[in-house]
């Protein structure tokens, strides 16, 4: 983890912290050339961890919205952590969102076919959710040690 | 004792109060008899030596020596001295110097009754508070209920007031659009006039030689005449027909009418704008060619009027700048052939800039003005950073409700950048409205890219569409394809020379019918079309000329049949946006054409005019 990736191209040449599809170079890289100081960071480091906040907040009301089976809430929660998780460059937290946008909208996850048993979509999300709440986990974990913050205790 | 008190007493304790129990407690011990014991009775007590119970006994019970104290709280648990005015005169059975206090409850033995010995009103302890508490919380309650049902209302007609003003200015629009038509008609009604007049003077010329005799005969009743061919004919005065001057005077005072109430709606609607702007310059100036000459008089610094003209370039009418009549103009449209050239110029520097730096400066001859409408903080905050570092000015705006409030309220931006989902007024929503009374070109922000969705943007007034994430360089290639206008050319060539930058950018997007779009940017006549793509430094004064007639100014010199040219430069920069439209307007949609043209001003107006109007 704490391996870097050196990006000659660019001149701001940000750390990028080995993040493996968890999260997309290129588009984090973006973020991070923004910063004015690249030892504080502090418009990407404000943006990660308004990020943070955005998606603890939005996995609450996803489970909530589960409880009540609300699948049209629950679509369009998805897509809104996708919006923010996609600007990152967190990938597969963006996939899953994706999914559960789909799912809510009782669609497949690919948002093609209609799927018509709502307690199916309810299944679908409720799985889907248990899996980006890891995935986003995961990318936490790199980004908050990239950001030089020590890892919480498990 | 004590003991037993706590315990018999633990029921009342809760509920009587310490003082009184302290003070019965006290007077259960024997020993203090001789200084405060129970009065005779048992229905009152006595204090019979002031000084020892004050120095003894209170510090004792109640923790402190003050008998003023003591009589205060006595006072405010409705103890009463006991007075012996009426008895023996005025002397207490306990001696003169003995203070004696009773209260109805306060008796000796009977420990129970000390529960109903409570503070006088003005501190209650209990059942008092509750009503204390009680009311304002109902009174609170009530102002509250009524508080928010005033907002709602006001809020209610707050949206009534938009919708309203919306549908007004809506409305206002329209009717301009119409009398802009009227207008039309009427030069073409001119035209005919004039041409009627032509063919007129040869008859009567025609008739003069065909002999007296005709003219004779005529004279006796020459208009009534039923035959058409002789009413021509007229006396030998070289009056036209009367039914022709007739027409004329009618068409003129037409005319003069039409062009005062469109002027005052045109007022009207620059005010709603709140941007009191210039008004369309009237068509029916007398002098054909005005443009030419009217050109060289103008002094202002190009670049300037180009920044200024952001705004200007987004309505749409720069194609009704082409007269409908004139067809021909349609295939003599000479597209800005330079931006080739220009086209490796922008393209290769941004992106080169990109990786060199993080602050992208794309040249702006002034920040341009940008709207992100965005739900999401992170794609909110991101974006505006990113378009801070191409120098641009951000307004954001939380849903498309606001987006359109903005817009509404007179907020002018050189682009907006919309998300498509969003809450309250979803972004396609929100530019539909938009489009009603603003043409500012709207990008489209989001993940749903599929071609239906995308020409479903298109279709309500979308410009272009922006793939969400987006990215930097995506970002910038948006701002360099719409934003063209607002760009220096770096080698010192004249500003306009941006259109090739959105030119060559456009070439991108997902709409690449662009070429049509560029014919606005040629002139009337259509003959140096090279003026404006800023190739031809060589020229400089022409392109002035072109700006003059949305000055006030010139309105008059402008002929009527001609009017429509003037747009055309406006147009220029104008032209990435619309492209699809364009050609379609260009084929000649006279209504079309007028309302697009119609809000071409509205929108030119604000910008356009104060710059222009410095030089003179």
């Amino acid at each position: 983890m704490a391996a870097r990736s050196e990006n000659a191209e660019s001149d701001g040449s940000p750390d990028l912290p080995d993040c493996g599809d968890a999260i997309d170079p290129t588009t984090f890289e973006q973020i991070l050339e923004m910063d004015d100081d690249e030892e504080e960071r502090e418009f990407s480091r404000s943006i990660v961890y308004g990020f943070f906040d955005q998606a603890e907040v939005t996995f609450t009301k996803m489970d909530a919205a589960l409880d009540t089976s609300d699948l049209p809430t629950l679509s369009s929660l998805g897509h809104f952590l996708k919006g923010s998780s996609a600007t990152l460059g967190l990938t597969k937290v963006k996939d899953s969102c994706e999914k559960i946008q789909h799912f809510g909208a009782m669609k497949d996850e690919n948002g093609t076919h209609d799927v018509t048993d709502r307690q199916r979509c309810l299944q679908l999300i409720r799985d889907t959710l248990k899996k980006v709440k890891v995935e986003y986990k995961e990318a936490e974990k790199i980004l908050k040690r990239f950001y030089h913050e020590p890892d919480m205790p498990q | 004792m004590d003991r037993e008190q706590g315990l018999g007493g633990g029921g009342s304790a809760n509920s009587s109060s310490d003082f009184v129990r302290k003070l019965y407690k006290m007077l259960e011990d024997p020993s203090y008899s001789s200084v405060v014991r129970w009065g005779d009775d048992g229905g009152s007590f006595v204090v019979l030596e002031n000084e020892r119970f004050t120095k003894s006994i209170l510090p004792k019970h109640f923790k402190h020596s003050n008998f003023a104290s003591f009589v205060r709280q006595l006072n405010k648990y409705d103890f009463h001295k006991v007075r012996h005015n009426n008895e023996e005169s005025g002397h207490s059975p306990y001696g003169s110097g003995a203070w004696e206090f009773k209260h109805p409850e306060f008796k000796a033995n009977n420990k129970d009754s000390l529960d109903n010995i409570r503070r006088k009103a003005p501190a209650p302890r209990k059942a008092p508070q509750v009503v204390d508490e009680a009311v304002p919380t109902q009174q609170m309650d009530l102002v509250n209920s009524q508080l928010v049902a005033t907002q709602h209302q006001l809020q209610s007609l707050q949206q009534k007031f938009d919708e309203l003003s919306m549908h007004n200015n809506m409305l206002t629009q329209e009717l301009i659009g119409v009398q802009k038509t009227v207008v039309n008609h009427e030069h073409v009604m001119q035209n005919v006039m004039s041409y009627l007049h032509s063919v007129d003077a040869r008859q009567r010329r025609d008739s003069k030689v065909g002999g007296p005799f005709a003219n004779s005969e005529e004279n006796g009743g020459p208009s009534a005449n039923v035959d058409p061919s002789q009413q021509q004919i007229l006396p030998s005065d070289d009056e036209p027909a009367s039914p022709l001057q007739h027409a004329t005077k009618l068409l003129q005072d037409m005319n003069a009418d039409v062009q005062l109430n469109y002027k005052n709606l045109e007022h009207i609607s620059d005010i709603h704008n709140r941007n009191g702007a210039m008004s369309t310059p009237p068509p029916d100036g007398r002098h054909a060619r005005a443009p030419t000459s009217a050109g060289s008089s103008s002094s202002m610094g190009y670049s300037k009027l180009h920044a200024d003209q952001d705004q200007i370039v987004y309505p749409i009418g720069h194609t009704n700048g082409i007269d409908p009549m004139y067809s021909e103009h349609i295939h003599n449209i000479p597209y800005p052939m330079p931006s080739k050239e220009d086209i490796v110029d922008p393209r290769v520097s941004a992106p080169a800039g990109r990786k060199k730096s993080t602050q992208v400066d794309p040249g702006w001859v002034r920040s341009p003005q940008i709207l992100l409408v965005e739900d999401d903080p992170t794609c909110r905050r991101i974006g505006s950073k990113f378009l801070y570092s191409f120098r641009c000015a951000i307004d954001s705006a939380f849903d498309g409700l606001e987006a359109v409030n903005k817009m509404n309220a007179g907020s002018k931006y050189d682009l907006v950048l919309m998300d498509i989902i969003m809450p309250n007024l979803d972004g396609v929503s929100a530019c539909h409205l938009i489009r009603q009374f603003d043409h500012t070109p709207i990008i489209a922000m989001t993940s749903n890219i599929r071609s239906d969705d995308i020409s479903m943007y298109f279709q309500h007034g979308m410009n272009d569409v922006l793939p969400k994430p987006f990215t930097r360089d995506g970002l910038l290639n948006m701002l360099e394809k719409h934003l063209g206008h607002l760009k220096q050319i770096p080698d010192g060539m004249e500003p306009i020379s941006g259109n090739p930058m959105a030119q060559s950018s456009s070439g991108h997007s997902l709409k690449d019918e662009n070429s049509p779009t560029q014919s606005p940017s040629t002139i009337s006549n259509w003959q140096s079309p090279s003026q404006f793509s800023g190739i031809s430094p060589t020229q400089p004064a022409p392109p002035h000329q072109y700006m003059h007639p949305m000055h006030p100014g010139y309105t008059q010199d402008q002929s009527p049949v001609q009017y429509p040219a003037p747009h055309t430069e406006m147009a220029a920069p104008q032209r990435q946006m619309q492209h699809r439209r364009q050609i379609s307007e260009i084929g000649g949609d006279d209504i079309a054409n007028d309302q697009k043209r119609q809000r071409m001003y509205d929108q030119t107006a604000p910008m356009g005019m104060q710059p222009m109007a410095r030089p003179r």
